[in-house]
Parts: C-alpha cells; sequence; structure tokens
C-alpha cells in the first residue's frame, strides 16, 4: 500500500496537480505542487535457505549482475565471554585466526595468495559475534573458499603474530586519549554500563600481556564451530551450485559444543551524575547526557523510532544547530540493541565557553518532549519520512540477505523490518508522548562533559556535583 | 551538509576497468558505457543519466566544479559556507513571507556591516559596539520569525530522501540525494529552485556552526592541526594551501555579499553537472531537466585558478607540538589526475601501500615492528590540480617517527633502483578493478563516479577509455616515476611531537 501525498513546494509556477507517470515530457510548466504516481513495486529477491549437514546455516541470494561473490558469518562468540583479567583475548582470537595463518600456510603467504587474487578472507570476534568475512571475483572462489576452510580447521594461532597483534592492542591504548571524540564514548560507555562491565571494560596492557596463545585457541575451540555459524552469500552464482561448493569445501568443519551464550545481564540503576574528563588542549567541549536504553524487541520501538526522528532532528538539531549556531553535531536518541540494552544518549560538541548553555538546553528539550505531545505536523513529517525511505531498507540484495541473517543469529522474527513499518504506520501523537515518558527520564540523566573547564561558561558544579574520571592509562609492567 | 571527501577514490576507476575486461571474458564494458546517456541544456548545464530498474530508487549527484582551490585570501572556507547555505531554502522554501524577509535581512547586513566598521577602528567606541550589537540581534531575531526551520531539508526528508547531504572538497563542491523514483520531478523542481532561487537567510547563526565544526574537526584533533599545517607548507602558492574549512579569521568575516558574490560567479550552469543513476528513464528525465532547469540565465564559465605551485627549491618540514603519540606524513609533489604519469603513479601508491602484502606493511608492521599502520596514497588533497602523494605512518608504542620515516625511505629507494615486480602489477590490477565493480553496484557511487569523471578527467568516457593507459603501465613506468617524483627537494614532512 502506498498513500498518495500532496505536497506544499510552492515554487513559482502553474499548480498543476496531473497524475504524471510516463507522460511527463509532454509537460510545459514546472508544477509547484506534486501528486505522487505509484511507485515500481519493489522486486523482493529469493533468498534461499539451507542448512548443511554440519549446522551451518545459509542465506543466499542470487546475484548476477556482476561477476563477484561474497560472504558473511557470523558465529556464536563474543568479547562479552572473555575473562576480565584477559580483556582483549577475544579481538586478538578474532585476528590472529587469520594472521597466523594455518598448519601448512603462514598468514603472510595466505596474504600473498589471497592479494594477488584481488580477493579477502578476514575474520573478527566482536562484542556480541565473530564474523568471517570473503570476498572474490567469482572465478576465484574455489580457492578463496579452500583457504577459509583451512583458516576455520587447522588454525596455528603462530606466536609470532601473536605478538604482533599485541603491539598493535598496546599502541592503541597508548594512543586512546589522543582523540576527545574516543574518549567521550568510551568513558560514556564506562557510565551505562558501569566501566567494568563486559559491555564496557577497556583492555589495559596488564589484560593484553596475560593472554597466551594457548588462551586463543581455547577460546577458538569453544565457539567457532559450524553448528554456532548463521552465513549469508551473495553474488553470481546459482544457489543450488554453491550450497554444494560450501558443503564441499567445509565439510571437514565438524560439529562441536553448541553456544548457548548466556549473555551478561545489564543491571542499571537510574540516576543523575555530572562527570568531567579534563582535557586542557582543547576549546571544544564533548558532551554527551543519558541513561540507558532497551532492546529492539520492545513492542514501542516503532513510536520510539517516530520520537527519536522528532527528538533528535526537529528539536536537538533545529534548536541547537540551526537557533542557536551551537554545534555542527547533535543529537537524541533513545538506542535500541539486539540482545543487551542500548544507551539513551543526546549530544554535541559545543565551544568550551557555551558548554552549559548547551546542556541546559539539551535538558529542557528532554523534559518538553516527556511533558507535551508533539504537533501534528511533526509526527506526520517523522513518519512520512520513515514510510517513504522504507524502500531503501531493499536497495541491495546484499543488504537484504545480510539483515535476515543477522535477525536469525539475534533470534528475532524474519519480518522484523516488515513488522517495524506496520507499527510506525500505527504511531499517534499519544504513543510518542506516552513511550517518551515510559522511557526517558530526564530528572534523571548521566552528563558527561570532556573539555577545558577553565573556559566553561558556568562551573559543571551548577548542574551538580561533579564526579572527576581520571583518564590516565595505567603504566606497562616493565 | 558535511565537510568530507568521497569515501572512494575516482582515480583508480580506469584501472578497474582494465582488468575487468581481462577477468570477465566476454564481458564488456563498452555494454555499460552505450547505456550512459547525456543532455547538454541550452545554459550549459550537463546531464548524464545511468538507467537501472532492478529497484524503485534514484541517486542525484549535482558535481559543482567548485572548491576551495577556487578561493582566495579572505575567504577561505567560502565554498563550504556555500555548501550549508544551499540548505537554507530559496525565495519560496524556508520562508513565510519573502518579500518583508528579504528587507530585514538587508537591513541585518547593514548593521553587521556598521559593527564591523566600528570595530575595526584604530580606537573603536565600545559603547557604540555593543549598540550596534544589541540592535544586530534584535534585527536577527526578527529575521527568525519569517523563518521555516529547515523547510528544504523537512521537504526532502518527508518524500523518503535517504541521502540528503553534500560535500565539499579542495576541487568541487557536490549535492548528494536518494529518492524514490517515483520523485524524479519533485526531485528536478527542488533543486533547480536551489540554484535558481537561493536566499541565504540565517546566515550568521550558520556561521557560528561552521566555526564548530571547523573546531571538531581541526582544533580539536591533533591529526586535523597536523593535516592543515602540512598543506600549507607543501603549498606555498597553489590554494590547496589550505584547508577546505578555512580560517577561524575568515569565517569570523565572511559576508553574506561574499556568499553571494561567489555563487553568482561559481553557480552558473555551466559549471554544474548532474548525474541521476537508478529507475529512471533518460527520455523522461532530459525533457524535464529542460523544463526545470532551463529557467536558470546563462553564464560564462568561470576563469580557471591561475596560481600553480612553483617548482620546489628544497625539502620542507613542519612539525605539530600536541598531547598526543607521534604520527608522520611524508609528501611529494605530483601532477594532476589528467597526466600521463597519473596511472603509474596510483600503481606505485597502490603496491607500496595499501593492503597486509604491500611493501610498507610488509617493512614498518610485520617485519620491523615499528608501526601498526603505514600507507600510502596519491590524489592528496585533490587531484583536479597537481597534488601530492603521501606516506602516512602511525607509530607502534615506543617507537619513533624517525625510524618509520627511514624505513619509508629505504622502500622509495629499492623502488627506484628495481621497481615493482610482475606479481605486484598483477595485483594492482585485479584488486582495482574488483574495488570498482564494488562501487559500480551503488547507485550513489555510480552517480559520483560519472559526474567526476566528465568534469575532472574531461568526459564520463574516461571511466570506460583511460583503460588503454592503464593496461599498458610496466614496471619501467613506475620505476620512472618514482626516480622522477619521489626526490627530497620535492617533499614536505609533517610531524606530531608529543607534548609532555
Amino acid at each position: 500500500m502506498r498513500k498518495r501525498k500532496t505536497i506544499k513546494t510552492s515554487i513559482a509556477g502553474l499548480c498543476l496537480l496531473a497524475f504524471i507517470t510516463g507522460a511527463a515530457y509532454a509537460q510545459k510548466a514546472p508544477k509547484d505542487k506534486f501528486v505522487f504516481g505509484p511507485l515500481n513495486p519493489i522486486k523482493m529477491p529469493k533468498v534461499e535457505r539451507a542448512e548443511l549437514p554440519n549446522g551451518i546455516k545459509l542465506f543466499l541470494v542470487e546475484d548476477p549482475e556482476y561477476p563477484t561473490i561474497d560472504l558473511w558469518a557470523m558465529v556464536k562468540a563474543g568479547s562479552v565471554f572473555e575473562p576480565a583479567d584477559k580483556t582483549g583475548l577475544a579481538s586478538l582470537t578474532g585476528s590472529v585466526l587469520r594472521t597466523g595463518g594455518t598448519q601448512s600456510k603462514t598468514g603472510d603467504q595466505i596474504d600473498k595468495e589471497l592479494e594477488t587474487l584481488a580477493a579477502t578472507v578476514e575474520t573478527g570476534i566482536g562484542q556480541t559475534a565473530g564474523n568471517i568475512r570473503v570476498s572474490v571475483l567469482k572465478e576465484d572462489l574455489d580457492k578463496a573458499l579452500a583457504i577459509l576452510a583451512d583458516i576455520l580447521t587447522n588454525p596455528a594461532f603462530r606466536e609470532d603474530k601473536l605478538n604482533l597483534a599485541k603491539i598493535q592492542q598496546k599502541t592503541m591504548i597508548s594512543r586512546r586519549n589522543d582523540d576527545i571524540g574516543s574518549i567521550t564514548d568510551r568513558e560514556f560507555s564506562g557510565l551505562m554500563y558501569g566501566k567494568d562491565s563486559p559491555y564496557a571494560r577497556q583492555t589495559e596492557y596488564a589484560t593484553i600481556d596475560a593472554i597466551t596463545r594457548q588462551d586463543l585457541v581455547d577460546f577458538y575451540g569453544a565457539y567457532f564451530h559450524p553448528n554456532n555459524t548463521y552465513m549469508a552469500v551473495w553474488g553470481d552464482f546459482k544457489s543450488g551450485d554453491m550450497i554444494a561448493k560450501l558443503k564441499a569445501a567445509l565439510g571437514p568443519w565438524k560439529k562441536g559444543k553448541p553456544s548457548t551464550l548466556p549473555w551478561p545481564k545489564v543491571n542499571y540503576e537510574f540516576r543523575s551524575t555530572v562527570n568531567y574528563v579534563e582535557k586542557p588542549d582543547v576549546n571544544q567541549s564533548n558532551i554527551m547526557l543519558g541513561h540507558i536504553g532497551g532492546l529492539m524487541n520492545n513492542p514501542d520501538l516503532p513510536a520510539l523510532n517516530i520520537m527519536n526522528q522528532i527528538l533528535s532532528f526537529e528539536r536537538m538539531f533545529k534548536r541547537i544547530r540551526t537557533d542557536e549556531g551551537l554545534a555542527y553535531s547533535v543529537w537524541g536518541d533513545y538506542g535500541a540493541s539486539y540482545i543487551y540494552p542500548g544507551v539513551f544518549s543526546c549530544g554535541a560538541q559545543t565551544k568550551s565557553q557555551s558548554t552549559v548553555y548547551a546542556i541546559d538546553i539539551m535538558l529542557q528539550e528532554l523534559k518538553k518532549i516527556t511533558e507535551q505531545e508533539v504537533s501534528d505536523e511533526e509526527l506526520e513529517k517523522a513518519k512520512d519520512g520513515y514510510l517513504n525511505s522504507y524502500v531503501f531498507n531493499f536497495e541491495s540484495k546484499s543488504q537484504i540477505v545480510n539483515r535476515l541473517m543477522s535477525l536469525a543469529y539475534f533470534g528475532y522474527p524474519l519480518d522484523f523490518t516488515e513488522k517495524q513499518k506496520a507499527g510506525v504506520e500505527k504511531v499517534t501523537k499519544a504513543d510518542v508522548l506516552r513511550v517518551a515518558r515510559k522511557y526517558i527520564q530526564p530528572g534523571k540523566v548521566q552528563i558527561l562533559v570532556v573539555g577545558k573547564k577553565e573556559d566553561f561558561d558556568k562551573p559543571l558544579s551548577s548542574l551538580g556535583q561533579v564526579n572527576v574520571i581520571d583518564i590516565a592509562i595505567p603504566a606497562p609492567k616493565k | 551538509m558535511l565537510r568530507k571527501k568521497l569515501f572512494f577514490r575516482p582515480a583508480f576507476v580506469p584501472a578497474l576497468l582494465v582488468l575487468l575486461s581481462l577477468a570477465l571474458g566476454g564481458q564488456s564494458f563498452e555494454g555499460i558505457k552505450k547505456q550512459v546517456k547525456t543532455h547538454v541544456l541550452p545554459n550549459g548545464m550537463k546531464l548524464i543519466v545511468l538507467e537501472r530498474h532492478d529497484v524503485p530508487v534514484v541517486s542525484f549527484h549535482v558535481y559543482a566544479d567548485v572548491g576551495s582551490a577556487n578561493e582566495s585570501y579572505g575567504i577561505t572556507g567560502i565554498s563550504h559556507i556555500l555548501e550549508h547555505m544551499a540548505f537554507k531554502g530559496t525565495t519560496t522554501v524556508g520562508t513565510k513571507d519573502f518579500a518583508a524577509e528579504s528587507k530585514v535581512l538587508e537591513e541585518l547586513d547593514d548593521v553587521y556591516a556598521q559593527m564591523k566598521r566600528e570595530e575595526s577602528k584604530a580606537a573603536p567606541d565600545q559603547a557604540k559596539v555593543a549598540e550596534l550589537k544589541a540592535k544586530f540581534q534584535d534585527i536577527e531575531k526578527k529575521a527568525k520569525d519569517y523563518v521555516v526551520n529547515n523547510e528544504y531539508f523537512d521537504m526532502m526528508m518527508r518524500q523518503g530522501d535517504a541521502g540528503v547531504n553534500a560535500y565539499t572538497s579542495s576541487d568541487a563542491t557536490q549535492y548528494i540525494n536518494y529518492l524514490p523514483s517515483n520523485r524524479l520531478e519533485f526531485w528536478m523542481a527542488m533543486t533547480s529552485d536551489r540554484f535558481l532561487n537561493p536566499v541565504f537567510r540565517e546566515f550568521y547563526k550558520e556561521r557560528d556552526v561552521i566555526m564548530e565544526e571547523r573546531r571538531l574537526g581541526v582544533e580539536t584533533q591533533p591529526t586535523g592541526k597536523l593535516m592543515e599545517d602540512f598543506m600549507a607548507v607543501a603549498f606555498k602558492a597553489h590554494p590547496y594551501h589550505h584547508e577546505v574549512i578555512g580560517h577561524m579569521s575568515d569565517l569570523q568575516s565572511i559576508r553574506r555579499q561574499d556568499v553571494a558574490d561567489y555563487f553568482k560567479k561559481f553557480y552558473g550552469p555551466s559549471n554544474l553537472t548532474v548525474a541521476v543513476v537508478g529507475d529512471v528513464k533518460a527520455d523522461e528525465a532530459f525533457p524535464l531537466a529542460d523544463l526545470y532547469f532551463s529557467r536558470i540565465p546563462s553564464g560564462p564559465k568561470p576563469e580557471p585558478v591561475r596560481t600553480k605551485e612553483p617548482e620546489q627549491w628544497g625539502e620542507r618540514r613542519v612539525t605539530v607540538s600536541a598531547k598526543s603519540q607521534p604520527f608522520l606524513f611524508l609528501g611529494y609533489h605530483i601532477p594532476d589526475a589528467k597526466s600521463k604519469d597519473s596511472p603509474a603513479l596510483e600503481a606505485l601508491a597502490n603496491i607500496v601501500g595499501r593492503g597486509r602484502s604491500s611493501r610498507l606493511y610488509q617493512n614498518l608492521v610485520k617485519d620491523k615492528k615499528i608501526a601498526i599502520q603505514a600507507s600510502c596514497m596519491s590524489g592528496f588533497p585533490g587531484d583536479k590540480f597537481p597534488n601530492l602523494i603521501v606516506f602516512i605512518a602511525v607509530s607502534a608504542q615506543g617507537k619513533t617517527s624517525a625510524e618509520c620515516q627511514a624505513a619509508i625511505e629505504e622502500e622509495i629507494e629499492k623502488i627506484k633502483k628495481e621497481s615493482v615486480t610482475e606479481e605486484e602489477l598483477t595485483k594492482f590490477k585485479r584488486s582495482t578493478i574488483k574495488g570498482l565493480l564494488g562501487q559500480m553496484k551503488s547507485n550513489t557511487q555510480m552517480a559520483a563516479m560519472l559526474a567526476y569523471a566528465d568534469v575532472v578527467l574531461g568526459g564520463y568516457e574516461k571511466v570506460f577509455d583511460q583503460i588503454a593507459d592503464y593496461r599498458a603501465i610496466t614496471a619501467e613506468d613506475v620505476k620512472r616515476v618514482a626516480n622522477q617524483y619521489l626526490v627530497k627537494t620535492n617533499r614536505t614532512i609533517g610531524e606530531i611531537i608529543p607534548e609532555k
């Protein structure tokens, strides 16, 4: 179903309300009002699903336009499962899996072989998933799959590449306070989840030093099994042939213990705090404020999405950026994640001299959205924008198949996107106010400012008692 | 509204295609090339259309052939300011009553000019300045009453525009929209209006936003500071000398009239190229373009940039002292994208500095373990004019930029003596094709490539036709360009020196 909409444009010229589809060239004068004809239908590509005998769950889409083949797999693993005193283990396992080579080939040999083919095979482990990515010209598929299978079944985790990865990790630790934006993200995450939480903790020299090659072997062995793997493949192939090829190539990857993935709980206590990180060499403050957010399976998510659009654009952007000229980038967003609560945050970067002024405006806007209904126009604009741009969820075959695979990985219904749309169509002003009241607590936000307090317009203490966060990097052991 | 460069490097495009035909057997790019249709309006504006009917969406790319390289002292940053102002509406979009609004806007400019005049006196009358400032703020509020806040954005987003944005670089200003494909005529109406009847309202507040953007991207970022100073030293005469964002004092001083003059000079239809890729028909798009865009009066193509970067007389070095770990840039002057040496320089940059098996990664990261990142790119900061090939190193903990520089020089000397291997050349050609295939899948990137090639390389066909130049690259070419350009007297070194 597609709504026909008239919009005001008032561009000088005639006012024609002709129904235009294809007869446009007969037109004699520019228009200033538009009625849109029906959009050509979205041709949904066929997504083939299959499960290999070793348990890999496949999602395939044929896309013959270009002679390439891509693959993305998610493996049930994640840094949230690494021990706190070995923070960084998941990341090191994911990278050395690839760089450390296999029993028969070093990682360097694999690099050379792949780059000569213009192919990539990469592995990694993030917070809530292991990842495998392959991209290859069609003609080189067999070679790339053979390399992938070798990596998955015979990883060598060579010590020299572990040491190299450790150097890279430690260098990143040494550089983590160079950029004000990453300080802000990191410390805000610590305030939301707790700085020792698996969702926010940081690598330190000591946690990297504590990791051994055996830890990598064990971590890999615990999670990387075909029956823990969801795999999306798209490109120039016939699905039947591809299934056969994957079965042959990845057959030797043997089943293991299924991961149960007991995602760590987030225990958030709503409270108001004011937090400050000293950055004496900047002339602009980085501000974030908010509290814990929610999950994507929340039935209120469609209304929250509409509220986010109104809060971020109609309120924060239009006031803080456009009216006040206080910031280039500004937002207000109730974040929702697949399997652990996201973060509700507002943020902006503003010159030191307008720091508290900008925070005051953000707090006013938060209060306002929980106290008054949004206007009809705000609601209509947000809903129209969502529904009219909905087609971009289906712009490419890779996007469609990757989304389905991720939904399956996290145990979400595969028609999640379609349901969100149906939900958005029904959202009312009362819904927006209801979810704003239910999920946003303007009186209980945690405020973080990274900047140079000597130059602030008002002391941060005017907002509450200030907690100073020390970001000094614990020194490496000699 | 973002000030950033496009992610992909259109200059690679031709090379990609070379191999495509190799890799793809019978398949040829002649097929795609033939599908591209063009149309030049009587006023000089050019349209390039590629039909793709898979999904009912369309990407629009307006390429204005003007960037920060067209700016002179006193107005640095104005191309980017104008990019922002293009979102502020027209005589009918963004206003409740333009006739009344325009009078207030003039009044505002007038008071602003008086205030600046007083401030610039040897002994300004502070009371008078304060009085004018109060008056300015009053009128600014009055002007605001006529504004419909962000109406252009509202209208585009409401119609489903999933990518309404713009980018300013040293070479160009580019405006992007993605819409459901039944909004073709709506786009024509909105966009032609933008170039026909622009109104630079909310100017002074937007300048403040841009100053925040400068603080965000340059002044609070050690690498941003280094980049700015590095360019300033590498280019002593050519306007690649200054950053796209402009100098703070210029941002504080540029007037609304400056923007109007700049618009008049550089935004005529002869300086605009539009690429449209998606589910539209060329034989519908061209008449609509005639109908809407022909309303824009024609004007002369602006005079090209006069200043050329003269020959460098010796090695230059610049440092930024910052609370940061070390960072190293080494830049050598090279010719523009149209030069016959460009393909070989691309190959050189790729083989030396891209990927895990590249020479720099192998030497600095894997073997010597003195860096965690070591790479090389050409076309910096743009490629319409002679530019730089830049080597970048991020040193490992406890290692220095000096060690990284020595290792980079070692690799450069090797190429000057022995060149690259056939295997490396093949790798370059294949990876370049593969990269192009990835870009071609996206309507947005395809539109960007067609517009770029048409303006900078002299014809959208170059995307396809330069294949021959790339096919011809030999190891001897790479060696020759390395010896010609990678010499000490032609280079600038930029470093972040950690401050305690």
